[in-house]
């Protein structure tokens, strides 16, 4: 899975500010994701790491800032520049995300779940939705629960299913906020499992996760975040030879 | 003191419960309108409901606001105060030809359109904002998630405070007898009055007000059970609905399995 450092860009974060009132969260976000590359980003509660990924895909709107994504501009845009703006919507439909919460829709089957942004979003007919969208249940292990509903599945069972919603949509890119950090213990291996799958498979990953066996093996890409900046970047070697102190400091503190 | 002990002989009248079903009819024609009155002004209400909740959440600077005061006003006047208000007050100064049936409807209306609205918000509010950002994330619109995702899941929360609300509206109707509408109160006083059977009219009308609210009731219950989710593939179903539904998944459920097996044996490399 190694990736050439010069990968063809697919997302790049410039300058991207984001206040909630005073609480100036992300304070000038930099970041390219090449095709192909695993990111993982790590960081204290509270570093803006959430907020980075849901304005990513303009879940957030930031306060100032671009999303250059597969050759377009998304956002608001940088002053000075004047480069024509993407709908978010169409963004969207190009990026998946998984959530820590699974957000699953719960007055549907898992198969719906999976099946729905096919049928209303890309306007496939119904046969040939759901049969789609089986075959993503499968891939996540999970075709004998077409028929259930969230809240008659396992915490990992959800996660699947979620992952699956996305991976249906065949997005150029999957942002991952700390999916197993919401589930039991003895869970989140089936969830990285299904993770480690879709990284072999060469999808491009941007993974908010403090699962430190999962980054050490899929991260070509690590970025350790403090209070809205990122604090250092590195390769593999950035878990064991950190070089800013901030950084030595939380990976001591969670290993 | 005199006037003391007539009443008592009037209430020692023998008790005919009989009577009650000797004039079956006239209570069943005020049955028939109490419920047309119920089911038109909650039919209304729901709709007008909705309204009034989305723009009360909407973030219109004029609208939003207007939507508050009508509910914290609409809410405030009792309704026989407010029935009487409009059809003899506003109707006769303004001249606005009305019946007792339209200025009734229109009232209930008003106001349970702001007890409804109150109650579609919480619903609506009560939905996790994560549903709205997945449904989103897959790159639904905005309409889209409100009408596929969010509504569905507010429905479920409403459904039980909104039968009540119903139930509510059928007693309520009967206030609209002040007015002269020959609903079910109505025709009853005006019976009793006739026949002086004061006890048997008024139990009648207690008797038919329970067997609406009771229906109405059950009727809130089997909606509920409907909306329930059951999984088609693992549990026993008897609605011919659902088990079209468990053959269909199975079919495709057949058809993926087959579909993996035939391209693991293609690559030959087993799973
Ligand atoms: N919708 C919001 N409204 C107001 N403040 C917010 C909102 N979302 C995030 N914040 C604030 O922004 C800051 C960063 O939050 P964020 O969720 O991005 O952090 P995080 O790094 O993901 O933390 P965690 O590890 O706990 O998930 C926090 O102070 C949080 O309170
Ligand atoms: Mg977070």
């Amino acid at each position: 899975m190694n990736q050439t450092e010069d990968a063809r860009p697919v997302v790049r974060l410039r300058k991207i500010h984001k206040s909630f009132d005073t609480n100036h969260v992300l304070r000038g976000i930099d970041l390219t994701v090449g095709q192909g590359q695993h990111v993982v980003i790590f960081g204290p509660s509270g570093s803006g790491k959430s907020t980075l990924l849901r304005t990513t895909n303009l879940l957030e709107t930031p306060d100032s800032g671009s999303v250059w994504f597969d050759g377009k501009e998304y956002g608001p845009g940088i002053e000075g520049e004047d480069l024509p703006r993407g709908k978010a919507r169409l963004l969207r439909q190009e990026i998946g995300m998984v959530f820590q919460q699974f957000n699953l829709f719960p007055h549907i089957t898992a198969l719906d779940n999976v099946a729905l942004a096919l049928r209303r979003v890309r306007r496939v007919k119904r046969d040939q939705a759901e049969h789609r969208a089986a075959t993503y249940l499968d891939r996540v292990g999970l075709l004998d629960k077409l028929g259930a509903f969230p809240s008659q599945l396992s915490g990992g069972q959800q996660q699947r299913v979620a992952i699956a919603r996305s991976l249906v949509m065949e997005p150029k890119v999957m942002l991952f906020d700390e999916p197993t950090s919401a589930l039991d213990p003895e869970l989140v291996g089936e969830v990285l499992a299904v993770m480690r799958d879709l990284a072999e498979s060469g999808m491009t990953m941007v993974v908010v996760t403090h699962e430190m066996g999962f980054a050490r093996e899929a991260g070509d890409l690590n970025i350790f975040m403090d209070e809205g900046v990122v604090v250092e970047t590195g390769g593999r070697e950035l878990y064991d030879h950190a070089r800013e102190p901030r950084t030595r400091a939380f990976l001591q503190a969670i290993l | 003191m005199k006037s003391l002990l007539v009443i008592p002989v009037l209430a020692q009248a023998r008790f005919r419960p009989e009577f009650i079903w000797e004039n079956r009819d006239v209570f069943l024609g005020g049955v028939r309108l109490t419920v047309f009155i119920a089911i038109v002004a909650f039919a209304l209400a729901t709709v007008f409901g909705l309204g009034v909740a989305l723009l009360r959440m909407s973030k219109n600077r004029l609208l939003a606001p207007i939507m508050a005061a009508y509910i914290n006003i609409f809410r405030a006047i009792p309704l026989l105060v407010f029935v009487v208000f409009v059809y003899y007050g506003i109707a006769i100064q303004f001249d606005v030809r009305i019946s007792a049936i339209q200025a009734g409807i229109l009232v209930l209306t008003l106001q349970y359109s702001a007890w409804l609205g109150e109650i579609f918000r919480g619903g609506i509010q009560a939905v996790d904002d994560g549903q709205t950002q997945a449904a989103l994330s897959v790159g639904m619109s905005r309409p889209q998630t409100f009408f596929r995702v969010v509504l569905p899941q507010a429905i479920r929360i409403v459904i039980p405070p909104t039968g009540n609300m119903f139930i509510g509206m059928i007693k309520d109707s009967s206030l609209v007898f002040i007015i002269g509408v020959p609903e079910l109160f109505r025709v009853s006083s005006v019976m009793a009055n006739r026949t002086f059977r004061y006890f048997e009219v008024y139990l009648g009308a207690v008797l038919f007000y329970l067997i609406l609210t009771t229906a109405a009731y059950f009727g809130v219950k089997y909606i509920e059970k409907r909306f329930a989710l059951v999984d088609v593939l693992t549990t026993r179903v008897r609605s011919p609905l659902a088990r079209r539904r468990g053959i269909r998944l199975r079919m495709i459920q057949e058809a993926v399995a087959s579909e993996r097996e035939a391209k693991s044996s293609e690559t030959g490399t087993a799973m």
